[in-house]
């Protein structure tokens, strides 16, 4: 589902930094995995990679079997909103759209017809038990709930791989367990293959797989 | 200081464009003004440089306005015992039509004495005119040129010119070629000498002057002598020091730096208006960055003290390059503005260098800094407000509080209430012009509330046509009132003005084409000058007898105009003979009976004014009104005011005779000729030339050929007045670039989401693509507003201060639709660079932006 073969990302400011040193990785249909390590050990870095995000300075990514080398940005844009479903620790919703239009935007961005989207919207809010706060803005919500909320956004297409960086790590334990339960029950309802960036012990042991980096490197690739 | 670097200098820099695009309100304003003004000092200075080259050693020179006097009073004056030389002089810039282009100043004057004023250093010519200068005189087709003038055309000692004289072609032989001197340089050097008593001749003035150019004897004290040749002369002479004489040039051009004054100040204030918002939206987003600043122990003063700092380098910036700018266009607009007075004035002036005043460049520099800082103000203030406490919590952005808006809400309608009390007794000039800023101000408070409201209000029409990106847009500018009312205010500013410019101009020709049709009804206009402003060339009184004597000449209209100072204003007498007038036409009245009129002035019991003259000098239908002539003070009823159009600095029409009688004046500047049913106009020059061809220096305009060419000068004029519509609708892209470049900054995050939840990079940029066109069209539906009260109160400016003409007031309907397009497509143009930047930008920088 998702392989890296000696993927390498650098970072050329005034000191070199190399974020990624060649990760061999491959994580199969339907894992959840977990990927913990110090701070500024390239967690993100890995994560934005193979949501496409950014692009690495050497080394192949397939997801699906699709190289991303070689095609141009609208393409990686299709092959993320196809495939990819993000979520981030700052929620990142648009502040000025209501619960119900955050999750619909991105099936609006694919162009689907407006009573299509409305049903998966709703179904997602409720999967994600928000059914009552459809029309509220994300400003009113508490950070758990905005969090579900973008969760929401991020399964809107049932996309094949669900990455989160550290989703919970701006809520409360309690919350955050909620959260992380959340995500675990959609990972078993939706088969989706699931990549979670945490610095909860817990949270990175409960996971079937958890691979640790250190200095940009694999150091660590255990299952359960 | 210190704080100003580590703090602003990081900002500026990181936002380098915007910072550039704030600064661009500024520019354009100064450099409108310093190019406007400059153009007009230069032509000014060019003006004072040829009289004052021309002088000599004058200390005093006598004038009688345009139409000169006889030459009795040269022997008056020399009779004066403290006069110690005084000599005649014609001035005349005629069209040569030789090798370069242009106009050449004739200085006619008497050679035997004139050299007690002036020295005539001759390099080449005949060697008997360079002994004795008396040579000269004796044979009268002498001429003199420079030596500039002489290179430029081939000309050498003993060159032919031939001269369309009024007593037909003369041959002159150029007799001596001047050293380059002080008095060369004149009129650009373009200048030539010939004899005073050929000149009246050659230019049909008939046994006149034009000036006596004095000096008075040593030890003579000059406003003594001033004071007694006056008294001597009578109030119908002006005497004057040769650099009173620029006073009169800078009344005819005031018009002029009037737009100038207008055009830069509304580029300035809607320049205020972005940096306004520049400064707002920098002081929102660098809440946190003050907070932290204010917690490590600034004062709220000295937060203060470093926007305002801020905005005062960025206006002093920004005024340099406007200064800078302005001076590369001076010397472009100056060569048009001497091109314009010489054919709407008939002043002809060359500006052969661009001459600028220290001053007004220090003037402008502060304008730009002033303005700046004004600008800021409240910004900074709302900046030294920031709580610390309160900074560093995360938060979103301060909004615009519906308190806020209720209360520019208040303010607003209070002011429209005294706006509404100032149109009772806008008869009172501060009154009315208190009025027009208060609706200005009220207007733009309502602007954040009014802007909103419609962008909810398109919301809809957006989310139906783009359901993402139009909704996006929209919520865009309904999230931030502020950041959008400011872009909006600047573009409805703008619209405003184009809207009361067209509105003026489309009313203004209106005007002139009705006034042309009752005014210019004869079939032909026979001139003496290639320029029917131009009234160098006279016809003798004679020439209407030769042209009574051709038949099919139904009826005939002598005309003489003349400019002549009224209260030290120059303005324009017409003498016709009124009862002829008045058998083909009336011009519409404004005071007083058409028949009653026009019979008082044709038997000289009255003057017929221009409404425009009326309104510009005070002046009341009945009162008695006093003009200076050379023969005493004239002083007839006001039997009537009139519309008429035909001089900006106000009209006054005379009879004939009354003119003769009391300018001693009978020469002719334009005939009006009527045809018999029977005869074509063709037919008619064609017996015009077989009689004169040759014998007198004649233009023949047909009634078409004179409408086209005062329908191409008010072109021109508004040709002038079209570079404040460019300037205003720069201003405003600018505005709207500024914003869309603060609102993709603002809103980096939120793009980048959008892009990672799988917005194609098109979507992206249709989404800044409608933002634009949705400010551009808010812009343009509270300008065209705007406009409609703009438009009223520029025509009662342009009736009661500007030219005093009374325009009707018509909404310009299709100029408001031609806008549409323009607007949106330049707001799709401003759009064009934000929406690159915005797709271009890192995704993963943009997701951890904050
Ligand atoms: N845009 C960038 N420019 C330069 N260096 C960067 C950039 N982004 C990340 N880095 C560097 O790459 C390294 C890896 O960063 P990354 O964000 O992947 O770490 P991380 O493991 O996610 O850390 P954290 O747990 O703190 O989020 C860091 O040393 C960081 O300094
Ligand atoms: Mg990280």
């Amino acid at each position: 589902m998702i392989s890296l073969s000696s993927v390498s990302k650098r970072f050329d400011g005034k000191r070199q930094v190399i974020a990624l040193d060649a990760v061999d990785l491959q994580i199969d249909r339907g894992e959840m995995v977990s990927l913990v390590g110090p701070s500024g050990s390239g967690k993100s870095t890995l994560l934005n990679l193979i949501g496409g995000l950014d692009r690495p300075s050497e080394g192949d990514i397939r997801i699906d079997g699709t190289l991303l080398r070689g095609i141009n940005d609208d393409e990686l844009t299709r092959i993320r909103r196809d495939k990819i479903g993000f979520i981030f620790q700052f929620f990142n919703l648009l502040p000025t759209l209501s619960c119900l239009e955050n999750v619909a935007l991105p099936l609006h961005l694919r162009g689907w017809p407006a009573a299509k989207i409305n049903d998966r919207s709703r179904e997602l809010l409720s999967l994600v038990k928000l059914d009552n706060r459809l029309e509220h803005l994300p400003e009113e919500l508490s950070g758990g709930e905005r969090q579900r909320v973008a969760i929401a956004r991020a399964l809107s297409v049932y996309p094949p791989i669900l990455l989160a960086d550290e989703p919970t790590g701006n809520l409360d334990s309690n919350t955050g367990a909620e959260i992380l339960a959340l995500i675990r029950e959609l990972h078993s309802r939706l088969r989706a293959t699931v990549l979670i960036v945490t610095h909860d012990r817990e949270v990175a042991e409960s996971c079937p797989r958890q691979i640790a980096l250190k200095d940009g490197r694999v150091v660590m690739d255990q299952r359960r | 200081m210190k704080l100003l670097k580590l703090i602003s200098w990081q900002y500026v820099r990181k936002h380098l464009l915007r910072t550039v695009l704030t600064m661009a309100g500024i520019v354009l304003g100064v450099a409108v003004f310093v190019g406007m003004h400059t153009a007009n000092q230069s032509v000014l200075s060019a003006f004072t440089k040829t009289v004052d080259r021309i002088a000599g050693a004058t200390q005093l020179q006598i004038t009688a306005g345009e139409s000169g006097f006889d030459e009795e009073v040269l022997e008056r004056v020399q009779a004066l015992p403290n006069v110690r030389v005084a000599v005649p002089v014609i001035e005349a810039v005629v069209n040569l039509n030789l090798k370069s282009q242009g106009n050449i100043l004739v200085l006619a004057v008497d050679m035997t004495g004139d050299r007690g004023l002036r020295d005539y250093d001759l390099e080449a010519g005949d060697d008997t005119v360079i002994e004795d200068p008396l040579v000269f005189i004796a044979q009268p087709d002498s001429l003199m040129v420079t030596r500039e003038f002489a290179t430029a055309n081939g000309l050498v000692s003993n060159s032919k010119i031939t001269l369309a004289a009024m007593d037909g072609p003369r041959t002159f032989t150029v007799r001596g070629i001047m050293k380059s001197s002080g008095l060369t340089s004149a009129f650009g050097g373009n200048l030539a000498i010939m004899d005073i008593y050929a000149a009246q001749k050659v230019f049909g003035r008939g046994r006149k002057f034009d000036r006596i150019d004095l000096a008075a004897t040593e030890g003579t004290a000059l406003p003594e002598l001033q004071r007694q040749l006056s008294a001597m002369l009578g109030a119908g002479f002006e005497v004057e020091s040769p650099s009173a004489r620029g006073k009169q040039f800078e009344a005819l051009s005031s018009v002029y730096g009037m737009l100038a004054n207008i055009t830069s100040l509304f580029a300035l204030f809607i320049g205020m208006f972005i940096i306004y918002n520049s400064f707002a939206i920098a002081v929102t987003q660098r809440r946190s960055e003050i907070g932290i600043v204010r917690a490590l122990g600034a004062t709220r003063g000295q937060i203060q003290a470093l926007f305002l700092t801020e905005s005062a380098i960025l206006g002093l910036i920004g005024a340099s390059f406007g200064v800078l700018f302005g001076l590369l266009i001076a010397s472009g607009i100056s060569a048009s503005l001497g091109n314009f007075l010489g054919e709407i004035y008939g002043v002809a002036q060359r500006a052969a260098e661009v001459s600028s005043d220290p001053r007004l460049l220090l003037g402008a520099l502060l304008m730009g800094v002033v303005t700046s800082v004004i600008a800021a103000w409240i910004p900074a203030r709302a900046a030294a407000g920031v709580d610390p406490v309160q900074a560093l919590q995360k938060g979103r952005y301060q909004q615009l509080t519906k308190g806020e808006n209720r209360l520019r809400r208040q303010i607003a309608s209070a002011l429209f209430v005294i706006v509404f009390f100032c149109l009772f007794f806008a008869q009172n000039r501060i009154i009315f012009y208190s009025g027009y800023f208060l609706t200005v101000i009220a207007g733009l408070l309502l602007v954040p509330t009014v802007a909103l409201w419609l962008s909810k209000a398109i919301r809809p029409a957006m989310k139906f046509l783009r359901p993402v990106e139009g909704t996006l847009a929209a919520d865009s500018l309904i999230q931030s009132p502020r950041r959008t009312s400011g872009a909006v205010s600047a573009l409805a500013l703008s619209i405003a003005l184009v809207i009361s410019l067209g509105g003026m101009a489309r009313a203004s020709y209106n005007s002139i084409n009705e006034w042309m049709r009752i005014a210019l009804n004869p079939d032909m206009f026979l001139t003496a000058t290639q320029n029917i402003t131009d009234r160098s060339f006279r016809f003798p009184a004679s020439f209407g007898d030769e042209i009574r004597s051709i038949p099919g000449i139904r009826r005939m209209q002598l005309v003489r105009n003349a400019r002549l100072l009224y209260k030290g204003n120059p303005v324009m007498v017409v003498s016709v003979e009124i009862d002829k007038l008045a058998a083909e036409s009336f011009l519409p009245s404004v005071a007083g009976d058409s028949a009653t009129m026009y019979r008082l002035a044709a038997e000289g019991k009255g003057f017929l004014i221009s409404d425009n003259f009326a309104q510009l000098y005070g002046v009341k239908y009945n009162e008695l009104l006093s003009i200076n002539t050379p023969n005493g003070t004239l002083t007839l009823p006001v039997a009537g005011i009139v519309r008429d159009y035909s001089d900006q600095k106000g009209t006054v029409l005379i009879d004939r005779k009354m003119f003769i009688r009391y300018w001693n004046d009978d020469t002719i500047n334009i005939v009006r000729l009527y045809l018999e049913k029977n005869i074509t106009v063709p037919e008619m020059r064609a017996r015009i030339e077989e009689k004169l061809a040759g014998k007198t220096r004649l233009f023949i305009l047909t009634n078409q050929d004179l409408k086209s060419y005062i329908i191409k000068i008010t072109d021109q004029w508004f040709g002038l007045t079209y570079i404040q519509l460019a300037v205003a609708v720069l201003v405003a892209i600018l505005g709207i670039i500024n914003t869309l470049t603060v609102s993709i900054t603002d809103r980096r995050r939120e793009l980048g989401v959008l892009q990672a939840v799988g917005a194609l990079r098109g979507q992206v940029r249709r989404t800044i693509w409608l933002e634009a066109i949705a400010i551009g069209i808010i812009g343009l539906a509270i300008g065209l507003a705007f406009g409609c009260v703009a438009l009223y109160y520029s025509l009662e400016m342009a009736a009661r201060d500007i030219s005093g003409l009374r325009l009707d007031y018509t909404y310009p309907w299709s100029m408001a639709a031609g806008l549409f397009p323009v607007i949106v497509g330049a707001a799709l143009i401003a759009a064009l660079g934000p929406a690159e930047q915005a797709v271009r930008g890192n995704l993963v920088e943009a997701l951890e932006y904050e």
